[in-house]
């Protein structure tokens, strides 16, 4: 296997009295993807958060292609080619469809290119046609699948989606997966969490179980689907398989 | 807006003041309104499209003033180098302020940056050798002429500031259908989206605030040039410069072009009437009367007479009962 695009190496978050994050160590095969799962609260979420620069985490290392992640702000790693997805939805909510992926296009574009290529990221996750609403009229799954596109117009090496298709029908949802399929066939490394096991197995390369900020194990689908403890842990009680 | 529209209004406002009266008070009024309503425009970079509610404004429009007309007393120099200078240092002053107080939210960074203003008024009260101290600073007499902006009447003055506040709109405006506007609604409306998708927001809010406050301190220089006299209470006064300026934008509509040309050509003939027929009655009795036509106002439309006018426009049948 060449170098790893990521390489997360002991990597620890306290929010006060809670270790939310307790070293975490993992490695991202370029044009890999990635699946996270774990109960609610087991510290997904936080772990993008660190990986993007929303949160600064107490110990441990991120390296992305080499260069050195902790510290930096989160445009910096933005600029360096790693975007995530807000789960709870976090869009411009007073600014239209387009201009929401507009503004992610110009990390990397002038107004006039970004607006063009926010409408291609719109076809992608097939909102071309409410490119003009407001994103604050949008329902919930709308609104998931402009924050891919927003996310997709920063045109990351790396893409982190945080819970992306839980509000997505079936149509919907393999049309996402075929999405990040085809993006990954153009050389773009994913990292997905989202509880729909049956998604996740179909999905991933490979997947790592978080349970109470600890990492419990990491394997191919098939390894991480017959693993003891992720399925006393996580998949016994929601078990979609 | 069409483009024949703003045109229009523009040759209407240009050839108005030959229907008025030279040295009259309807032109020196309307110069006023002018002014106000390119410092509201200025405002409205940080506060329309930043969404920063900055109460401290009033130090730059003093800092420019000031520096231009003590560099007229001391040196002789021309107020179109002022002009020049007063950018320079309003925008380093913006920069200065911008830098502690951006990271602040809603009415701590109003609070934070109000006390800036007060900061330059107690400074420019204290510093008496330099400006004056209390009893205030008049602009040099000297012989007419356009290179140190002294004119006869009242219409050149009017012109000025009418060009001023077509350049501080274009500004406005440019910025606004820009990348720095985009950016500067994204900082406004999710700051922590706008950063993880590669958004600088410190950056973009030091831009914003240095731009703001350039523009804010040349119009200071105009004031200055307009009204001959003045002291540290009136350029860095929170009630007379601060508060006013943001008013321009919030009544007329925050974040609009047309939002602080339609608050000042409404505010600033209403205080002026206000004043001529109340002041005699009772003293204060026209700033109470101005208050509440304000109040009444913002209770209407927090929005702004903009967002009244579309509200008109676009829901015209529901008080047809
Ligand atoms: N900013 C924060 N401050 C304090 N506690 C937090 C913060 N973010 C997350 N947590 C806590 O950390 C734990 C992990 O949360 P999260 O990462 O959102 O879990 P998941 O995404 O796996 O559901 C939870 O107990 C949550 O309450
Ligand atoms: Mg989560």
């Amino acid at each position: 296997m060449s170098a790893p695009i990521l390489s997360v190496s002991g990597l620890s978050k306290r929010f006060g009295g809670l270790q939310a994050l307790h070293d975490i160590s993992f490695d991202v095969a370029r044009t890999e993807i990635l699946g996270v799962i774990g109960p609610n609260g087991a510290g997904k979420t936080t772990l993008f958060n660190n990986l993007a620069g929303l949160h600064r985490p107490d110990a441990g290392t991120i390296m992305l292609d080499g260069v050195s992640l902790v510290g930096l702000k989160p445009h910096r790693i933005a600029g360096l080619g790693l975007t995530k997805t807000f789960q709870n939805v976090a869009l411009f909510a007073e600014s239209s469809v387009l201009d929401n992926v507009l503004i992610g296009g110009l990390l990397r574009h002038g107004v006039a290119e970004a607006r063009a290529f926010a409408l291609h990221c719109l076809e992608q996750v097939g909102l071309a046609g409410i490119a003009q609403k407001q994103a604050g009229e949008l329902s919930f799954p709308e609104r998931a699948r402009v924050e891919v596109a927003r996310a997709l117009a920063t045109q990351p090496k790396i893409l982190l989606l945080d819970e992306v298709m839980a509000a997505l029908n079936h149509a919907e949802m393999e049309a996402l997966m075929a999405l990040i399929r085809r993006l990954r066939e153009g050389g773009l490394t994913v990292i997905v969490i989202e509880h729909h096991m049956k998604a996740m197995l179909a999905l991933c390369d490979r997947i790592i179980a978080i349970s109470f900020g600890r990492k419990l194990a990491e394997g191919s689908p098939a390894e991480i689907a017959r693993h003891p403890e992720v399925v006393a842990a996580y998949l016994g009680r929601a078990h979609a398989v | 807006m069409s483009r024949a529209l703003v045109a229009l209004a523009l040759l209407a406002a240009a050839l108005l003041p030959l229907a008025l009266e030279s040295e009259g008070y309807a032109i020196h009024v309307l110069t006023l309104a002018l002014l106000f309503a390119a410092l509201g425009q200025a405002w409205n970079i940080v506060g329309g499209l930043a969404n920063q509610m900055s109460l401290g404004h009033a130090a730059f429009f003093g800092i420019g003033a000031y520096a231009a007309t003590i560099l007229q007393i001391r040196f002789g120099l021309s107020p179109w180098l002022g002009l020049v200078v007063a950018l320079a240092l309003g925008g380093l002053a913006a920069a200065l302020i911008s830098l502690p107080t951006m990271r602040l939210r809603g009415h701590y960074f109003a609070l934070a940056t109000l006390a800036c203003g007060e900061v330059m008024r107690v400074i420019a009260n204290t510093a008496a050798p330099l400006t004056g101290g209390p009893a205030g600073i008049s602009v040099p007499f000297g012989a007419e002429g356009v290179w140190m902006m002294r004119f006869e009447g009242g219409r050149p003055i009017y012109w000025l500031m009418l060009g001023a506040l077509v350049v501080v709109t274009v500004v406005f405006e440019v910025i606004r259908r820009g990348a720095l506007g985009y950016r500067l609604r994204a900082v406004r409306e999710n700051i922590a989206a706008a950063e993880a998708i590669g958004v600088d927001t410190a950056r973009v809010k030091l831009q914003a605030a240095v731009i703001s406050g350039a523009l804010t301190a040349a119009l200071g220089v105009l004031y200055a040039q307009f009204n001959f006299f003045f002291d540290p209470d009136t350029v860095f006064g929170v009630a007379s410069i601060s508060v006013r300026i943001a008013l321009m934008a919030i009544i007329g509509g925050i974040g609009t072009a047309a939002g602080p040309i339609l608050g000042a050509l409404i505010v600033i003939p209403l205080e002026e009437f206000a004043n001529a027929a109340l002041s005699d009655r009772a003293a204060g009795l026209s700033q109470l009367v101005y208050g509440a036509v304000l109040i009444a106002m913002v209770l209407v439309e927090p929005r702004g007479l903009m967002a009244l006018r579309f509200s008109w426009t676009f829901r015209p049948r529901r008080a047809s009962a």
